[in-house]
């Protein structure tokens, strides 16, 4: 094999920030390159280098035989790098092959010609067998689809060099399959790989070898094969945390906290289930398969078609999230930037917003006491924030979290619905995010917990309940835990006992 | 000790700072910082003032509404009718405008709410319904002759203040008490900064714009009842235009066109900077015509303003990653 790129003492300077310090990293030719690393470790800044987004202060970087100081991203592009940001950078109103062909010089200089245009992105999805239609309008497309046309567009431009910034990350389970077939396709026509992940399960199925950086600093290089879990995970947060998923104490109680009985709306049909007093309760299933919708059902955000729910044996008849909250129902919303938090603001006003209407006096506020509750939570849940007038939009994506757990909290909620109360947030914070949940459940509290991760759900939960298209097709207790067992139920086949 | 961050001071009292400038610079004018004249100001634009009252806590909500002006034109004619045409008592007449904009500005929320649209695409609608409307009550012509305790109002002194640059303070006091110390006015940043998160955070959103709006449209009413009892007439044209440096005034005093942000002390200083420019321009002799171009470069400027700090702010956030 022989090196395609190279970067030599990369070094990039933010004003009171070194986002990359002297990085030196090469890519073989054809392979899956894995770069991991937590928030913050100078992965997207390595990638934009690379692609010409930014030009780094010093070093050099070497594509084949030419070595540059910097790129720009059409000097990147033509010299057979692509990269596939998370945001896509496609024209929703033009079709698939307008799209793949966007400045691309093909055809006539001054109209295009769409014949031509439709046969060279005909034969780059055929070649990449892809099932798209070319004159399909891109809006139409799932993402995964669109992901797809992001990759033809590279291919197009013979792309040697595929850079792919958390290309699953918004993805489902089924796209997120596809996409992995495609990594391998791409492979053996000898494309180079640089795989950007969280998920670690991804990395150790298709990465050749994955280098990790921390702190703006490259770490290490190691064969996939050669490593595990525990090695990847040490080197990115730079200590031993331990067991992934902390051990939790105490077992769930006798009484029913939450019961659902019948719920139906919103594509979910008649769901029920039970949720005990100190239990964590997972909820399984594919994305789409509605379990955000039965949250919101059961919060009062959504409109149910019909269903009850008793609290502690008492039927509640929820109408708007207010009614929840006052039943001790809070929910932790899947996205927390558009949903959860209140990004431009402080963490000071964030917190108590959801309690601030019982922390008055008539209309007026009592600062007082609601400064002893941000406080409070800041303390308990280890906000790291140098004040508490921070906002939230600087913290980092685990510390938003817990920014938005707290406002739940503080609303003395004890049955909490988590719905994706890890995604995107790095592997350090997520175990901080489970010794919380350990802690809360330790105090009483219950937690219906929605994750796609299979092996979260299987380290947290109590039990699991899956989801198939708006249906639950079983429960699983925890000595049964299976992941084979589980993405049966996922996908729709219920076993007959 | 806490490092004082002058980008910060600067943003959060821009609008005083430019305030204190305008003011030097006028300094220099003859009779401009005399007691009179100051008075006279601030009388001349206690109706602005108020109205911008209104249209800030609409903004802050994270909501433009362009019908404001032709809001008053129409409370301005319905006070003339009851009070000169039909004689009903200043009091009474008073409150009936009152509730008539707070009608029309929840009228505004209603149509956002039913067709799923920004305010400020309805209002650019309901805008010229309520232009129509005013014409029509009023037959286009001025309604004279109201009963002296409505035109009071307007034309009244308390020892040598008037009675406009009272009732302007007095409802400057509440609404900033109301947006600083209480839980309402953190629901309304909450509605401006995020209005998905505030829906899921339990407070009822919907409620809380229908109240936002009955409030704003009290406010914009009580502006046009001092106008109009100012200058002691009603007609069509009494308001529309005010809109303009109500939007001007609020951006230059901080709050964003995207909401959540700002505070309504802010607000006063930045509908003074227009007024007393308006005044300097008119002092120093400036034709009309050349005031409209003026107002316009400031509003360009207020803007600019906006975008510079939402900017500003990005490259704080992507440098902090």
């Amino acid at each position: 094999m022989s090196t395609i790129l190279k970067l030599d003492n990369i070094t990039k300077l933010y004003p009171g920030v070194t986002a990359l310090d002297d990085v030196s990293l090469s890519f073989e030719q054809g392979e899956v390159h894995a770069i991991m690393g937590e928030n913050g470790a100078g992965k997207s800044t390595l990638i934009k280098t690379i692609g010409g987004a930014i030009q780094p202060n010093s070093g050099t970087i070497t594509i084949g035989e030419n070595s540059f100081d910097h790129l720009t991203p059409s000097l990147s592009s033509e010299n057979g790098i692509g990269v596939i940001y998370q945001e896509f950078n496609l024209v929703p109103s033009l079709s698939v092959s307008e799209n793949v062909c966007l400045g691309n010089k093909l055809g006539h200089k001054f109209y295009k010609d769409r014949k031509q245009m439709n046969t060279e992105t005909k034969k780059v999805l055929e070649e990449l067998g892809l099932d798209i239609d070319p004159d399909m309008m891109v809006s139409l497309l799932s993402t995964g689809q669109q992901q797809m046309v992001e990759i033809a567009k590279s291919m197009i431009k013979n792309c040697k060099v595929l850079i792919m910034d958390e290309p699953t990350a918004s993805l489902s389970s089924a796209e997120t399959e596809n996409l992995l077939k495609m990594v391998n396709t791409l492979k053996q026509k000898g494309v180079t790989i640089l795989y950007i992940s969280h998920r670690l399960e991804e990395v150790f199925e298709i990465s050749d070898r994955i280098s990790i950086m921390r702190d703006g600093h490259y770490i290490k290089t190691v064969n996939t094969k050669d490593t595990s879990r525990r090695e990847l995970i040490k080197l990115m947060v730079g200590r031993d945390i331990g067991d992934e998923y902390p051990k939790r104490q105490t077992r769930p109680e006798e009484e029913v906290v939450l019961e659902v009985k019948d719920l139906c709306g919103q594509g979910d049909e008649n769901i029920s289930f039970q949720l005990h007093k100190g239990e964590v309760l997972g909820v399984a299933g594919l994305v789409g398969a509605g379990r955000t919708e039965m949250a919101k059902m059961i919060y009062g955000y959504l409109k149910k078609d019909k269903g009850e729910i008793y609290v502690r044996g008492e039927k509640k008849d929820i109408r708007i999230p207010a009614e929840a909250i006052a039943s001790g129902i809070g929910l932790i919303p899947e996205d927390r930037k558009r949903e959860g938090a209140f990004l431009e603001y402080g963490i000071d006003w964030n917190i108590p917003i959801m309690m601030i209407k019982k922390a008055s006096n008539g209309l007026f506020v009592n600062r007082k006491k609601t400064a002893k509750i941000v406080d409070k939570y800041i303390k308990e849940l280890s906000i790291a924030t140098p004040s508490a007038q921070q906002l939230v939009r600087n913290l980092s994506g685990g510390n938003q979290q817990k920014v938005v757990v707290a406002k739940t909290l503080a609303t003395e909620a004890d049955i909490l619905i988590m719905d994706e109360p890890t995604r995107g947030i790095d592997v350090g914070a997520k175990q901080e995010i489970y010794n919380l949940i350990n802690d809360l459940v330790a105090q009483g509290k219950s937690v219906l917990m929605i994750s796609s991760e299979m092996e979260e759900l299987m380290g947290m939960a109590d039990r699991i309940m899956v989801f198939y298209e708006g249906e639950v097709t079983g429960f699983v207790d925890r000595q049964h835990f299976e992941q084979n067992h589980i993405m049966a139920l996922a996908s729709g086949i219920r076993e007959a006992a | 000790m806490k490092k004082i961050n002058f980008d910060e001071v600067f943003k959060k009292y821009m609008a005083w700072i430019i305030l204190l400038v305008v003011l030097f610079l006028f300094s220099f004018t003859k009779n401009f910082l005399s007691f009179a004249n100051i008075v006279n100001i601030l009388s001349q634009n206690s109706y602005a003032i108020i109205c911008s009252l209104g249209v800030a806590f609409l903004m802050m909500a994270g909501e433009i509404d362009l019908s404001v002006g032709y809001i008053m034109s129409l409370c301005s004619v319905i006070a003339g009718i009851l009070n000169v045409q039909m004689g009903i008592p200043a009091v009474l007449s008073i409150l009936i405008t009152i509730a008539v904009g707070m009608l029309l500005s929840m009228l505004n929320n209603f149509l956002s709410e039913l067709l799923k649209l920004n305010r400020f695409m309805i209002t650019v609608a309901t805008m010229s319904i309520f232009q129509g409307l005013s014409y029509v009550i009023s037959k286009s012509v001025s309604i004279r002759g109201f009963s002296d305790g409505f035109k009071a109002i307007g034309q009244s002194n308390i020892g040598m203040v008037p009675l406009p640059v009272f009732i302007m303070f007095f409802l400057l006091i509440i609404c900033s008490v109301l947006m600083s110390k209480t839980y309402f006015g953190q629901y309304v940043y909450a509605l401006g900064g995020n209005s998905e998160a505030a829906n899921l955070a339990g407070i009822n959103v919907k409620k809380m714009r229908y109240i936002i709006s009955a409030l704003a449209g009290a406010l914009i009413a009580i502006s046009a009842i001092i106008l109009t009892a100012r200058l002691g007439s009603a007609h069509s044209n009494t308001g529309p235009g005010t809109e303009f440096t109500a939007i001007t005034g609020i951006l230059l005093g901080g709050i964003s066109v995207r909401g959540g942000e700002g505070k309504m002390t802010s607000v006063f200083a930045g509908v003074l900077i227009i007024s007393i420019l308006t005044n300097g321009m008119q002092l120093a002799g400036l034709d009309t015509y050349y005031q409209f171009i003026a107002k316009g470069i400031i509003m360009l400027l207020a803007i600019g303003i906006d975008v510079y700090n939402l900017n500003r702010r990005q490259i704080v956030r992507k440098t902090a990653k």
